[in-house]
């Protein structure tokens, strides 16, 4: 059976791509080494702009403007800078509306395009560049252990480990959030409410991680400054007991978080990585079949972001509560077994 | 190779957004059947990247169940090696992302209107609009920031009569051109202009040197005119160009084919045409509807024209949220038989759109995706139906459907509902059909894969296309008109063809079910109450028909039309479970 997997490995292969949002400068090399604070590429955002109305500030047709033009195409301005004039003293005057460069003329109005600014990419894993892609980024490889999650709030950020909740069931609670955790990715359990936020900003947390979160809450952690990794989904849920136990193991170590999730069609999935001075390790193999003792997680509800191990492979189609008859597995979450359709799993690699 | 040659095996891959189908086609003495189907993930995002991993699963799972060598080396053996491999393979797609687009345009009710439903064409989505219409201070500013920002796939200008005033197209056009060329020329778009005829060669000349354009026939060129066809091929094209032979691992699969590959969306329409044809009824259209994780098409054919209509981004997975955004919670929860909070139910399509391919385990999470069904057949009707140019016979009722007899069911977002009867529900609160309808199911989502056999071997898809492909869930009457709740608006006297016979009736305000089995025919003699039109060309008309029976029979849905819920919750919940339990869902 050929199923989709996420990856929740102690020491294996990571490979990251590093993209810039668009077509920019890379900066190192294939086979080069690289550090997590290393800049990989560059690029410029795209340049603000404004279209200045000449002909309607100065009352002119726009076939007299041109005569009444200050500057010409090409010239740096500061904001207030006299763009046209119309009369002498007591006359109307244009002004730029912000720093920047005029780069077209027509039509009686200027465009205006304000200073370029510069977007860094740092390699955010320590490890080696093994690919390049043209103009746009690099693939960054190292060894460690990987947790891969579902959602992120699109940020990025680097940290220590640390655990604020005891078992993966608990919801992260502001008052667990202290002055010794600045700068750590916090781990937590079910979820986490508005205070927990503002606490964790307010302790200037490296990240967050957790199981599940209320949608209510989404926009307020996409907000926020620091990277937030869900690892199962939206809602009560509590962090698998596979990641949790992994990252329990991890506490106390250097962690890369990626909250980085992309759209639709061009999926990031997000991620928290320790890398490990190892010097080989394999990858996953995505091909090995599904088998009885496969790890496997539970996407939808009543079991959803539970792990376990396939227990039976029944050749039968099952009834589910819905009345649909689906092939599936059975599972063992820790002993409770239950039937799960293969739709509604994922292998744990 | 052409239709004349004989073809012993035909082998379709029908790469959907969250799943890959594998289906082989062979020939028995004279027709064709299905010998073999295979279901795995899409593989055309990570981690894979790559379309041809899951094809090629796909295809070792079909070699597993017919114990046939169709592989060699990791590549597929075509063509027909003695026992080995297949004659023909044919490739579909629907599971890349859309063309982006931004609409341009005068008049949001006219020509953009138009240009929303030329869009449809194919697999594409609107990520903005520009018009002429609202109170800007800048609006050329805003115009070009927003295709400088959105940096859309295409940008569909349109608008003006042909012959009619230039200026207001020419500042679009501006705009347009500023934020094009504040773009890379790489992530320039390409300029469709579908507006006034007089323009053609200034819009040429102005966007020309910054990026391709592309002339096709106005899609307004009078008030009252509507002429879509050119643009809606060209949206076809082009996502066939920039996006379904760019997927990743697509040249591996030509490599194994003589046939270029096809949009899932016109194969299938390719099926409702055929179907157009073979029933051959007068006065009624047919209507296929296809909804998948990410878009839902609409097929419909009058007169043997077809009308496509493809609204990507809308589907059962991709699509509800951002659907949510727009129109709010309300209208989903309505259609939900037990109460539900607003957090719930947005967790649920959050979830939905994480996980895609996932199938409801729960019951309540089963009545959220009927009721998503619903309103995305609902949300794509609302665009498809007004380019549908239906004469006077066919559409008795403005603002109903037109006759539809059959109306084909196809895609995972409703073939894989558990039982027959949820499937119909949800299809009749979601298209809400009006006279006889002969309802057919999808059940093996083999439809788009059988269209697209159609260009290569016409008989094989249309032997192909057998009661067994296509399952009737039964013929359903719904008569046209209002009355108190527990009237009889119908009285029945079916016929079987065993000679008993069962004389019925039909009340206001409920769906009723009599039992009539697949393949079996029955003789119905209808007297409806004079207020109701069932389907015979107005309202109290009588008569005699033939029906089909199906998965559940023959359904008299006697809600009346439009549908109306209540507007108290319990109230409505009660009924909403009342219709359910009706249909043995």
């Amino acid at each position: 059976m050929f199923l989709p997997y996420s990856v929740i490995n102690p020491l294996t292969l990571i490979e990251v791509e590093r993209r810039l949002p668009r077509a920019g400068e890379v900066l190192v090399a294939e086979g080069e080494m690289v550090e997590s604070f290393q800049l990989v590429a560059k690029t410029t955002e795209q340049p603000q702009f404004g279209i200045v109305n000449i002909a309607r500030e100065l009352h002119l047709s726009p076939q007299k403007v041109k005569s009444a033009l200050k500057v010409k195409v090409g010239a740096q301005v500061s904001a207030g800078t006299i763009l046209a004039t119309r009369g002498m003293l007591g006359g109307r005057v244009s002004r730029a509306p912000f720093d920047g460069t005029i780069t077209g003329y027509g039509h009686g109005r200027l465009l205006l395009e304000a200073p370029l600014v510069e977007v860094q990419l740092n390699a955010l894993l320590p490890g080696r560049v093994v690919r390049i892609w043209a103009e746009k980024g690099v693939t960054v490889q190292t060894y460690g252990a990987f947790v891969q999650g579902v959602w992120g709030n699109n940020k990025e950020g680097y940290g220590v480990l640390q655990l604020a909740v005891r078992a993966p069931h608990q919801p992260l609670r502001a008052r667990r959030l202290d002055a010794s955790m600045q700068g750590a990715i916090i781990v937590g359990g079910t979820g986490l409410d508005a205070a927990v936020l503002a606490q964790a900003a307010d302790m200037q947390v490296g990240g967050l991680i957790v199981g599940g979160v209320s949608a209510e809450l989404l926009p307020e952690l996409a907000a926020v400054d620091f990277p937030i990794l869900i690892t199962e989904g939206i809602g009560e849920i509590p962090l698998s007991a596979a990641a949790f136990t992994l990252l329990r193991d991890l506490a106390g170590r250097e962690a890369v978080l990626s909250a980085r999730l992309g759209t639709h069609w061009k999926t990031e999935r997000p991620y928290v990585a320790v890398p490990m001075p190892a010097e080989s390790a394999r990858g996953v193999d995505s091909a090995a079949p599904l088998a009885i003792g496969s790890q496997v997680r539970a996407l939808r509800a009543p079991l959803q972001g539970k792990t376990g191990v396939i227990s039976e492979l029944p050749l039968d189609k099952m009834e589910l509560e819905t009345g649909a008859r689906l092939a599936g597995a059975y599972v063992d979450f820790d002993g409770e077994v239950d039937f799960v359709p293969f739709s509604n799993l994922e292998r744990i690699l | 190779m052409h239709s004349g040659q004989i073809l012993e095996s035909i082998l379709i891959a029908d790469c959907g957004t969250v799943a890959t189908k594998m289906l082989l086609l062979e020939r028995v003495e004279t027709s064709y059947r299905f010998i073999a189907q295979a279901e795995v993930p899409t593989t055309i995002g990570p981690p894979w990247e790559d379309v041809s991993v899951g094809v090629t699963y796909a295809i070792e799972e079909v070699e597993e169940i017919t114990s046939r060598t169709l592989l060699a080396g990791g590549r597929l053996i075509t063509p027909r090696d003695g026992l080995e491999g297949v004659d023909a393979f044919v490739v579909i797609l629907s599971g890349t992302e859309p063309l982006h687009l931004v609409l341009a345009g005068l008049v949001k009710e006219m020509s953009l209107e138009s240009a929303r439903r030329a869009a449809t064409g194919t697999y594409t989505v609107v990520d903005g609009v520009i018009s002429r219409e609202g109170s800007l201070r800048s609006p050329e500013e805003a115009w070009a920031r927003a295709v400088r920002d959105l940096a859309p796939d295409a940008v569909l200008l349109v608008g003006g009569v042909d012959g009619g005033a230039s200026r207001p197209v020419m500042e679009l056009a501006d705009a347009i051109a500023l934020g094009t060329s504040l773009l890379p020329s790489a992530e320039r778009p390409l300029l469709i202009y579908a507006g006034n005829v007089k323009l053609r060669s200034r819009i040429t000349k102005l966007l020309g040197s910054l990026t391709e354009v592309e002339v096709v026939d106005n899609v307004r060129p009078a008030v009252g005119t509507e002429h879509l066809g050119p643009a809606h091929d060209l949206a076809e094209q082009i996502f066939l160009e920039k996006r379904l032979q760019k997927v990743s691992g697509i040249e591996t699969l030509f490599g194994w084919s003589n046939f270029p590959p096809l949009s899932t969306a016109t194969a299938f329409g390719r099926v409702v045409e055929y179907l157009w044809h073979r029933e051959a009824n007068v006065g009624r259209g047919v209507l296929g509807i296809d909804l998948g994780a990410a878009s839902t098409t609409v097929m419909a054919c009058f007169d043997g024209r077809l009308y496509s209509s493809v609204h990507g981004g809308r589907g059962i997975a991709y699509g509800p949220l951002a659907w949510v955004k727009e129109h709010g919670i309300a209208p989903l929860q309505r259609w939900l038989p037990e109460e539900m909070d607003e957090q719930r139910l947005l967790a649920f399509l959050h979830n939905r759109e994480l996980y895609p391919a996932t199938v409801p385990q729960e019951v309540s999470e089963l009545w959220i995706e009927q009721a998503v069904v619903r309103e995305m057949l609902r949300s794509a009707l609302r665009i498809a139906r007004p380019a549908w140019d239906i004469d006077a016979d066919t559409l008795l009722y403005p603002g109903m459907m037109p006759y539809l007899d059959p109306i084909l069911i196809s895609g995972g977002g409703i073939v894989h509902l558990p039982r027959p009867g949820q499937a119909l529900l949800a299809v009749l609160d979601g298209l809400e059909p009006i006279g006889i309808t002969t309802m057919l199911l999808d059940v093996h989502r083999v439809a788009p894969a059988l269209g697209a056999v159609a260009g290569i071997k016409p008989l094989a898809a249309a032997s192909a296309l057998s009661p067994e492909t296509l399952v009737s869930l039964g013929t359903v009457i719904s008569p046209v008109g209002r009355a108190a709740a527990g009237d009889t608006i119908l009285s029945m006297k079916i016929q079987y063809d065993d000679g008993s016979e069962l004389d019925v009736e039909a009340h206001y305000g409920e769906l009723e079910v009599w039992p009539l089995l697949p393949g079996q025919l029955a003789t119905v003699e209808l007297k409806p109450h004079r207020r109701f039109d069932v389907g015979l060309g107005r309202r109290g008309k009588g008569g005699t028909i033939q029906v089909q029976g199906g998965l559940l029979g023959l359904v008299v849905d006697a809600r009346g039309r439009p549908l109306r819920l209540p507007v108290d919750a319990e109230k409505r919940r009660k009924i909403l479970r009342r219709w359910i339990w009706d249909v043995g869902g």
